[in-house]
């Protein structure tokens, strides 16, 4: 039979790419041949912009990055230009960053699943997603009066001290999440559809991801066991108790079910913190640099100086991200500006596999499978 | 078969709370000009086609769902329960332009999503609005001094309502959509009669 | 004994130096070699590239890729220099998949020539642009605009008429 090859268009705007990002299809019939992704269209510049802004003024830019989990965004930033300068971060400082890190992750897979399941046509885990995550913006208000884009740490600590009644809404929020966590597993997990929609979608062996510079969650779904907190200790990961969370399945399926399981994990982080957390300053003690000359006395937040100079030398730094492998690669030249910041961002670098992934399959798959890569198109084109 | 006339002597001269049908309809202030000939068995409306137009338009917007950035996951939490926009009769965000009269541009437009977001905005039918939602679609902001930004995009496309913020908070936004409506309810010819009050 | 002086020995023509940097083995490549020592280093269980960034420091280009190893749980950061008029080097999308974007995003936005790239073109910033946005000597007084072409693709030009609105 005569067939012919038909070239398919999806994006930049389409309710199911997350954003502004445009996949070029090749099909035969109903199947995809070659995917090509096509990217590009939030491109804001955002490592230029570095070059022109101080140490401190580029936080801010940090949180447009990943909008959906700003605070690893800031602290990669922070925890680089911290190596570089050789700044030690005060206990209670690290206990609070490794907090709204790991609330973040729980928010990040919130939106993933509520994201996720209505790209598969299930309206209701979104409802479901947001309005826990209301929640968890409520105590970041209570931090730092913002709701997406923090701007909370600093270079050598974080903004401010926890409110006073913080430790007990968080406690009110781990108790009202596990048991919503139960809920959305009863409601998705053994859903028919849902195992139709993922079981075997977007096969990607262990080997094949690791070439392809996959983490986080999306690598861990192929059964690596690959989680920086765990095999390059930073922070006060090393004195909690918790699992990397890997499933051996390679499909979308198997992404998923690691991120419902991550939120349990940061869940239990979380509870260890509110137990252990302890009492110290939150901003470093160390002076460092060229001290702000407002004539102002210092207080604990002015305590570190706004115009700051790091030595000369570079350094790449990285975190557990929720969506993976977040590194900054930061060159100082030794003046209050950064010569180069690279930012090696998780989303990019999964995305690489898609076209690889989607090949043989027809284009409600890609929407799964691309849906469980989890992308945040920000920090694909910065 | 006599014209009909309208004593306006017995219309009330103290407004009491709004029962019928008709006389809420008359409360929320849409249909301003509407007189009722009370003795008549039938009811009778008088109003201007624009107002009608207008009370019909502002009620049930349609948006398109084009998020380009980060104000776009705020879209999407006032969609949802929490701040619930069905209230404004808009939860029905519309994959295609072609079925929307309401463009929300809800984050950076750079270089290149522009002839994008301008090719949408021309795909929309008329009457169409356009709110610029975030610092970075109404200016720049942030990204003012980027190579790859267009500092605003009301230099693409006209813009009705601008919410500053970075982003708006879903409080910020609903204000922005009432003053929306505000202004559709005084568009027209009947709005500049000054038929409107 | 670190990775970098592993390396070294294995390879003592093609290194030029070893160093640290922030705890991380650093090793400076000629970069004629940089594909063979690629190739060895991939041998030495370093499965994971990490990231691929490209400085201008003016007067020369540096490369900078940053390994890991999931079997070892070692760092390894390799570095070449190119001269600032042509700056080329061999591409490693060959050993690693995942360097295909990084060197494409590498070669947008600071202008860095990938050798044996399958398929080296803009990626973040469409075709056309004038100028690498990442060099020290980007214009940035030039305002460029894109508009779409009669098939769906990116047409960039300094002319802005068609896209803007009169005011």
């Amino acid at each position: 039979m005569e067939t012919e090859e038909l070239l398919i268009n999806m994006g930049p705007v389409h309710p199911s790419t997350h954003g502004v990002l445009r996949f070029k299809l090749r099909m035969d019939g109903e199947i995809i041949k070659e995917c090509t992704v096509v990217m590009g269209y939030l491109h804001r510049g955002t490592e230029k912009l570095a070059e022109m802004k101080t140490y401190l003024q580029f936080i801010p830019y940090t949180d447009r990055l990943d909008y959906i989990s700003a605070m690893p965004n800031n602290y990669a930033y922070v925890k680089a230009v911290e190596e570089l300068a050789g700044i030690e971060v005060p206990l209670r400082a690290e206990y609070i960053r490794v907090l709204t890190v790991e609330l973040n992750r729980i928010v990040n897979h919130l939106v993933f699943m509520g994201s996720l399941l209505l790209d598969l046509g299930a309206s209701t885990a979104i409802m479901y997603g947001f309005r826990e995550r209301e929640k968890a913006l409520q105590l970041y208000e209570m931090l730092c009066g913002a709701r997406m884009t923090f701007s909370y740490f600093r270079i050598g600590g974080v903004r401010d001290d926890l409110p006073d009644d913080f430790m007990s809404k968080l406690n009110e929020f781990i108790k009202d999440m596990e048991k919503r966590i139960e809920d959305y597993k009863g409601l998705i997990n053994g859903n028919e559809i849902f195992m139709m929609r993922m079981k075997g979608i977007g096969v990607i062996s262990a080997e094949e991801a690791i070439n392809y510079g996959m983490t986080g969650p999306s690598l861990r779904g192929s059964g690596v066991n690959y989680d920086i907190r765990k095999i390059e200790p930073y922070s006060i990961y090393p004195d909690l108790d918790f699992k990397a969370c890997v499933r051996p399945e390679c499909d979308s399926y198997a992404r998923y079910m690691v991120r419902i399981d991550e939120m349990e994990e940061s869940l239990h982080i979380l509870r260890q913190i509110a137990d252990t957390i302890p009492k110290s300053e939150v901003v470093a003690t160390q002076k460092y640099g060229i001290a702000p000359l407002t004539g102002m006395p210092y207080t604990a937040q002015t305590y570190f100086p706004r115009i700051f100079i790091p030595p000369a030398g570079e350094a790449y730094s990285r975190i557990e991200a929720p969506k993976g492998e977040l590194g900054f690669y930061v060159v100082s030249d030794g003046t209050t500006k950064p010569y180069r910041v690279k930012i090696r961002s998780p989303s990019f670098c999964n995305l690489t596999a898609i076209p690889k992934m989607v090949v043989g399959l027809k284009i409600p798959d890609l929407i799964a499978a691309f849906g469980t890569i989890d992308v945040v198109l920000g920090d694909v084109d910065r | 078969m006599d014209p009909v006339t309208i004593d306006t002597t017995k219309f009330r001269p103290v407004r009491k709370k709004p029962e019928t049908a008709l006389e809420k309809l008359e409360d929320t202030g849409l249909i301003s000009t509407v007189l009722a000939a009370r003795e008549r068995k039938g009811l009778i409306f008088l109003t201007t086609v624009d107002q009608v137009f207008n009370w019909a338009r502002l009620s049930s917007l349609w948006p398109v769902t084009s998020g380009l950035a980060c104000c776009a996951i705020e879209m999407m939490a006032v969609a949802m329960a929490h701040h619930d926009i069905a209230r404004f009769g808009m939860e029905i965000f519309r994959a295609s332009p072609r079925q929307a009269d309401l463009m929300f541009v809800a984050g950076t437009v750079t270089k290149r999503m522009a002839p994008r977001v301008k090719q949408l905005y021309e795909m929309m039918p008329d009457p169409k609005w356009v709110i610029s939602v975030g610092s970075c679609a109404n200016t720049g902001g942030p990204y003012h001094e980027s190579y790859a930004v267009l500092r605003g995009v009301d230099n693409i496309i006209p813009v009705d309502v601008y919410i500053p913020g970075c982003p708006p908070r879903p409080e910020a936004w609903l204000y922005g959509v009432l003053q929306l409506r505000e202004k559709i309810k005084n568009e027209g010819y009947g709005a500049k009669w000054g038929l409107n009050k | 004994m670190n990775a970098a002086e592993e390396l070294k020995q294995a390879l003592p023509a093609s290194v030029v130096s070893t160093g640290m940097q922030v705890e991380k083995p650093l090793v400076l490549v000629k970069k004629e070699d940089l594909l063979e020592v690629a190739a060895k280093v991939k041998e030495m269980g370093f499965d994971h590239l990490s990231v691929v960034t490209g400085v201008d420091y003016v007067d020369r280009f540096e490369v900078i890729y940053n390994f890991f190893s999931y079997g070892k749980k070692e760092n390894l950061v390799l570095k070449v220099v190119l001269d600032h008029e042509a700056p080329e080097v061999g591409s490693l999308t060959s050993l690693w998949k995942g360097a295909d974007w990084l060197e494409r995003e590498t070669y947008d936005l600071v202008g860095v020539r990938f050798t044996g790239h399958p398929n080296l073109t803009r990626i973040l910033l469409p075709e056309g642009w004038k100028g690498h946005p990442l060099r020290k000597d980007y214009d940035m007084s030039v305002e460029q605009f894109v508009t779409i072409g009669e098939d769906g693709e990116d047409i960039v030009s300094t002319d802005g008429s068609n896209l803007l609105r009169r005011k």
